[in-house]
């Protein structure tokens, strides 16, 4: 149930701030698929190469990161009953720094100046450190946490040790320091941040969207209380096994163990998802659904994958193996799951605020749009379609990329560029029926 | 004057069509009459709509889908006074 004792209309936080996150968060999709297009299979050699890792901070960061920040800031005061303190300070300054270190960070990368890479260690570090602090004093004032709020709060601190290592890794890049264990640092700072940050969130996140979106049952209230938590603990210990395999001389397999078992909770939670979908009331397919689903059997095909390295240790070795992983985690899991809390919060959202606007203004005249006609179906499933191919495109370039490699990344930018007019045509509609309703609230005539 | 109950079933559908709908119908209530919405959430995000448009309600914990809300106009003493009749007989 929604803990939304206490709420008011006032503590929900202006429209425009969740929005400046959503609407820039496509134009980084757009940049990292016209990257891909431009570069080619360059960007799929190595991990390590300046372009892949452009690449993924665009996506990571870039797309990910501010639909993410943005959607906390506007859904804690709704499922925690606990808005952000100051959110439009917050919202403002922490968008403004992210997006500024997210630019910068790619200047960095290519090594297009001095200096960027520490201009850009600030400008993210601080805004990270905003955003971070506003919603941990939301998060710590819930009295009664539900398993959603431990879930978030968990994911918030997983995101602070992925920013530290991150700065760790970024002085390292920019020669302010010397790194010892480059890769092992790496890995430790990819895990947080996947597992961590986006895992923890998304699961937590889906303990309240699914039932409620998807009209399905609850997930079991076991798993909602142990396996967040147990998820957090595990990376707790999956950090020290990874010390005591690099500096202690311990046999790799205890390390590769316990990532599959992690891999194996993530498993569980998606074939529990895909069960409770499978017994929803509605039995109409929306767009939504087609992506969370999307999402959850890439989740599936990851953890099938950790245990395959198992079974298979050579497989790890392989350059592309941590290549297709990141594939299947971005482009299969988190993005999909991502876009599809976009197409409900963002018609909700705008009809909510023109609700209350027209409420305010007790201006009847000018009808408020139906939340289905701010996303049309149509387009969105334009967009699926592009984002699936774009997912299967960039597989296949793992396999022939000279074939495959520039095609994901146009259909990436394409999919991208669709999300982008999905979202600024419902702005429009936001607008013009804001703007009705204003210039109706002006006329006492019209009321 | 004898209150009329009207009836609307939201229970089975997807967000944010049970607050669309209930909205839509409670601001077309004729006086006199009540709405009783079958819902399977306790739909908070709909109060504070509800009080700015000038409705009254009492949600009840129960009947077929978990939750009912109870929708009157405000100073509407008839409707008040059968959703009293009709949460007492619960």
């Amino acid at each position: 149930m929604l803990n939304t004792a206490g709420l008011s209309l006032e503590q929900a936080p202006p429209i425009s701030i969740p929005f400046r996150f959503f609407l820039l968060a496509p134009l980084f999709g757009i940049a990292a698929g016209a990257l891909l297009l431009a570069v080619g299979e360059e960007a799929l050699i190595s991990r390590w190469s300046p372009v892949t890792l452009a690449l993924t901070h665009l996506l990571t960061l870039g797309l990910l990161g501010l639909v993410m920040c943005g959607a906390m800031l506007q859904i804690l005061p709704v499922i925690a009953g606990s808005p952000v303190p100051r959110v439009v300070l917050v919202g403002t300054l922490s968008h403004l720094l992210l997006v500024g270190g997210i630019l910068v960070l790619q200047g960095g990368f290519f090594g297009l100046g001095a200096g960027l890479m520490e201009l850009a260690i600030a400008l993210l570090g601080s805004g990270f450190l905003v955003f971070v602090s506003g919603v941990s004093v939301a998060l710590w004032r819930v009295r009664t946490p539900s398993p959603t709020i431990v879930g978030m709060r968990l994911a918030v601190a997983a995101l602070v040790v992925t920013v530290v290592l991150g700065t760790l890794l970024a002085g390292g890049y920019a020669g302010l320091f010397r790194i010892a264990g480059l890769a092992g640092l790496t890995d430790t700072h990819l895990a947080w941040g996947l597992a961590g940050w986006i895992g923890l969130l998304l699961m937590s996140v889906s303990f309240q969207v699914v039932p409620m979106f998807q009209v399905t049952p609850e997930y079991p209230v076991w798993f909602r209380r142990r396996v967040p938590g147990a998820l957090f603990v595990g990376l707790l210990l999956w950090l020290w096994l990874r010390y005591a395999t690099l500096q202690l001389g311990w046999s790799p397999l205890w390390e590769t163990l316990w990532s599959a078992s992690i891999g194996a909770l993530f498993a569980l939670y998606a074939g529990i998802t895909l069960r409770l979908q499978q017994r929803r009331k509605r039995r109409v397919v929306d767009v939504t659904l087609l992506f969370w689903r999307l999402a959850m059997v890439c989740l599936l095909l990851l953890s099938g994958a950790l245990v395959a390295v198992m079974v298979w240790p050579d497989l790890g070795s392989n350059t592309r193996f941590p290549l297709f992983l990141g594939i299947v985690l971005l482009l299969g899991v988190a993005l999909p799951a991502v876009n599809s809390m976009l197409y409900k919060i963002v018609p909700f959202l705008s009809w909510f605020h023109l609700q209350k606007r027209q409420l305010t203004l007790m201006c009847m005249s000018v009808p408020v749009p139906h939340m289905r006609q701010f996303v049309s179906d149509t387009a969105a499933r334009r967009q699926y379609h592009a984002a699936w191919l774009a997912l299967l495109s960039a597989l296949l370039a793992l396999i022939w990329p000279s074939l495959f490699a520039r095609a994901a990344g146009g259909l990436f930018a394409l999919s991208n560029l669709l999300l982008l007019g999905n979202l600024l045509r419902a702005m429009a509609l936001y607008r013009s029926t804001a703007v009705a309703l204003s210039r109706c609230g002006d006329d006492p005539n019209s009321h | 004057m004898v209150a009329m109950e009207r009836l609307l079933n939201v229970s089975e559908l997807e967000p944010c069509e049970p607050l669309e709908r209930t909205l839509e119908a409670a601001r077309a209530l004729p006086g006199g009459d009540y709405l009783r919405v079958i819902h399977r959430r306790e739909p908070h995000l709909l109060y504070p709509l509800l009080e700015q448009a000038g409705l009254r309600w009492r949600t009840r914990r129960g009947g077929r889908a978990g939750y009912e809300i109870l929708i009157w106009r405000h100073q509407d003493e008839t409707a008040a006074e059968q959703v009293r009749a009709y949460l007492d007989a619960c």
